[in-house]
Parts: structure tokens; sequence; C-alpha cells
């Protein structure tokens, strides 16, 4: 099930890709590097998020910062 | 510049409504009423001085560097080093609460109309819809706005008016009955909707009339407190003190609703209120990621790095949080801080460190 997760995310970034890079131009160096690099960074998180889907995240992160603030609020 | 469109301060107005309001009309009734009880109507009006006041910074920056949005002024202010990591951290920060938001609308979707869908359908097709809006640039959001706002506030104005059998006015008794105290707790939360306003930082440098930018702003500042009032009061009016036990009071309400056995079902209308709201705002909040990105790596287009980013906004939307209970809490707890020094504090850090070097540059010039 997660081979077929993974093989579905990469189908969905190469059809992504298929799509755009025909549309930039060839001077545009700096923009296809960008889509390349973020399209990467994409893609890793998915894998990370496939084998461990309760990694800890931003929020988790958050939450510890503002733990004292948020206190006020509970109830 | 790398956004050639551009659009009206009225359009501007139009689009930060539902920007704000569009997540808050569901769930915020009933995370305001769980401090402020009765006076949860009150909240918003408190609420909205945060509104205020960061249109207000927004508009002040706005006119030291008229050209440049926040990602790109903040080098010039704070110097290189600092300046990108400060943009890379609004880029990442809009990244986390656009994830918030699509997850929001997604469990909304999920849990009341879809049930056997899966979320990341919900949450995948939502994104791509936003993302061709995206590519279109500001111009496009710009008139997407004007299309659907008036649609969705005469859909809240027809709910509120098919309830008004069933409202009963003499629940706001006792007013403040426990002094100003609750419903000022109750304005931490949604000032963390009003801080959003930040966000007009983004859009200000596209205005055609960029002197009736701070008018249309605070316009709009002021009309989501006015609807932000209403839906609570529909709400304190309709269940009392008891809204406190529902997660979507005015999906509740709205289902509640039935005239002559003849119009039933309604919540329908709160489902295209949703719906329409959330694009707008899902919209424009990845725009301004996407166009925060484009700057920040120097690009002179941002449109070829749209899709990649909507991936990443698909994986933050299910990172955020485990499961809904979780999302709520956070949202209820530590998230309000969260936005409010980013979207508040780091602003107005900001444009004291721009007064205080305009000082010293006049001070110079003085002396040379």
């Amino acid at each position: 099930m997660k081979w077929a997760a993974i093989l579905g995310i990469t189908v969905i970034l190469v059809l992504m890709a298929m799509y755009e890079w025909p549309k930039m131009d060839k001077k545009m160096k700096k923009e296809k590097s960008a889509f390349v690099a973020i399209t990467i960074i994409g893609w890793l998180l998915a894998m990370l998020l496939v084998f461990f889907p309760d990694m800890p995240g931003p929020t988790q992160l958050v939450d510890a910062i503002y733990k004292p603030l948020g206190k006020l609020l509970e109830k | 510049m790398i956004e050639k469109g551009k659009i009206s301060a009225f359009q501007m107005g139009v689009m930060m409504y539902p920007t704000i309001f569009a997540t808050a009309i569901l769930s915020l009734p009933s995370i305001i009423a769980v401090q402020a009880g009765r006076d949860m109507w009150l909240s918003p009006i408190w609420a909205s001085t945060i509104g205020f006041l960061a249109v207000c910074i927004a508009y002040q920056l706005h006119k030291l560097y008229p050209k440049e949005t926040i990602v790109e002024y903040s080098v010039h202010l704070v110097g290189r080093i600092v300046g990108k990591i400060m943009g890379l951290m609004f880029i990442f920060f809009y990244m986390h609460l656009n994830g918030f938001i699509i997850r929001e609308y997604g469990e909304f979707v999920v849990g009341n109309f879809f049930v056997k869908t899966p979320i990341i359908v919900v949450i995948g097709s939502m994104v791509i819809v936003c993302a061709f809006a995206v590519r279109g640039g500001v111009e496009v959001l710009g008139r997407c706005a004007q299309i659907f706002v008036p649609i969705v506030i005469i859909l809240i104005l027809l709910i509120v008016f098919l309830l008004s059998p069933d409202l009963k006015p003499i629940q706001i008794y006792p007013i403040m009955e426990h002094g100003v105290k609750p419903s000022l707790m109750g304005a931490v939360v949604p000032s963390d909707w009003f801080s959003e306003f930040i966000v007009i930082s983004f859009l200000l440098p596209y205005l055609t009339d960029r002197e009736k930018g701070m008018k249309w702003g605070m316009i709009s500042v002021f009309a989501v407190m006015l609807t932000m009032v209403l839906s609570n009061m529909t709400a304190l009016f309709l269940f009392g003190i008891n809204t406190v036990g529902f997660r979507y009071p005015v999906m509740v309400a709205a289902r509640y609703i039935s005239l002559a056995n003849f119009l039933e079902h309604l919540e329908s209308i709160v489902m295209a209120i949703w719906i329409v709201g959330a694009f707008v705002k899902i919209s424009v909040f990845y725009y301004v990621i996407v166009l925060g990105t484009a700057q920040w790596l120097k690009l002179t287009d941002y449109r070829p790095i749209v899709w990649p980013v909507g991936f990443l906004l698909v994986l933050f939307s299910v990172w955020v949080a485990p499961n809904v209970q979780e999302m709520t809490r956070v949202v209820g707890t530590s998230i309000p801080f969260y936005l409010l020094s980013m979207q508040v504090a780091v602003p107005t850090l900001l444009l004291f460190i721009a007064f205080i070097q305009k000082k010293f540059r006049k001070k110079g010039r003085a002396k040379g």
C-alpha cells in the first residue's frame, strides 16, 4: 500500500512537471531550478509523511513555544 | 515587478472580506463562547482593533516602500541576512497557516457532507482549483472575489432572515454579567483572524489607486466585524449559552430552519457560503505564498512555482494536525498567539526600525 502511495505521488509530480515544463522559456534557468527544488522538497516531505504519518510537524513546535500563553485560554 | 496585473482598492477590500471571514463563520462562535459566554457578540468588536492596527501598520510600511511587499522591504530594513531569514519565516508561516485553512475546509466538508470521501480528494481538488486562480494572477483573484462576495453576503443575510422567527433576543441579558474580562478573553481567538489583515501588505503595491488602500482596508475590517457580530448574535439568540456544545453552530442553525414544512435542509446554503469563501481565502493565502517565494528567490515570474507550492500545501494540510480534535484544541489555545506574534509583533518591529532609520538618515543629511 505504501509503495502504491509513493508511485501515485511520483506520477502526480511527473504530470505536474510535464504540464509546467514546456511553458517555461529556455532563458528561465532560475525558475526551472526553483521549480525542481520545490518539487524535490515536496517529494521528500511526501515520502516522510507516507512512512511516518505521526511525524511531529511545525504545529508541535509552535505549540511547544506558545504553551505558557496558550494555557491562559484553556478552560 | 513580478506581478503585472493591477487591482483597485475596492477589489482589495472585497477580496479581504472572505479572506478573513470564511473560516470564522463556522467554528468561531463556539470557540468564543467558551471564554465569553453570553458576551460573545462583544468579542469581535474588541478583536477588530487588531484588524485596524494591522491595516495601519501595513499601510505605513507601504508608504515607505510603495513598490515592494513585506518580503522585499524586510531585506532593506534589517539587512540582507536577517531580512532573508525573516522573508523565509513569513513564507513558511503562511504555508503553515494555509495548511490549517485547507485542513479546516476539508474536515468540514468531509465531516458534514461527503462522509465517505477520503479527505485528500476534497483537499486536492480545492487546491487544484485555487492553483488555476493563482496562476491567473492578482487580477483574476480580485474579480473572483468581486463576483462571489455579493453572493456570500446575500446568503448569510438569507440564513439570518429565515432564522429570525426562532431568535430570542432576550438571551443577550445579562450583558457583562462578570465584567469586561470574559469578553476580552474571548477576543483573543478572533483577534488572530483580524491580524490576517496584514496580508494586504502583499496586495497594496498592485493597487491602481493607492491612496484609497487604507480606506478600503478599514471598511473591510469593519464589514468583517459586523458579520462576526451578526453570526455570533444569531448563534447566541438561537442556542443561548449552549453554543459551546456545537462545533459548527451556524451549520446546526441552518439545519434547524423549517418554514411551513417547505423550506428545509438549508445547510446547503451554508455549504455554498463556506466553499465560495474558502476558495477566495485559500487562493489569497496561496497567492501570497507563491508571490513571496518568487520575490524571495528573485525570480522573474511566479507562475512556474504555483504547482509545486500547491503540492506542498496539500502536504502541509495533512501535516498540521493528526486529527480534528487536536486541531481545534491548538486553534483555541496556542495558535492565536503564534498568529499575533508573526502578523502583528513582527510587522510592528519592522515599522519601528523603519522610523528609527528614517530619523537617523535625516540627521545624517542635516550634518552632511
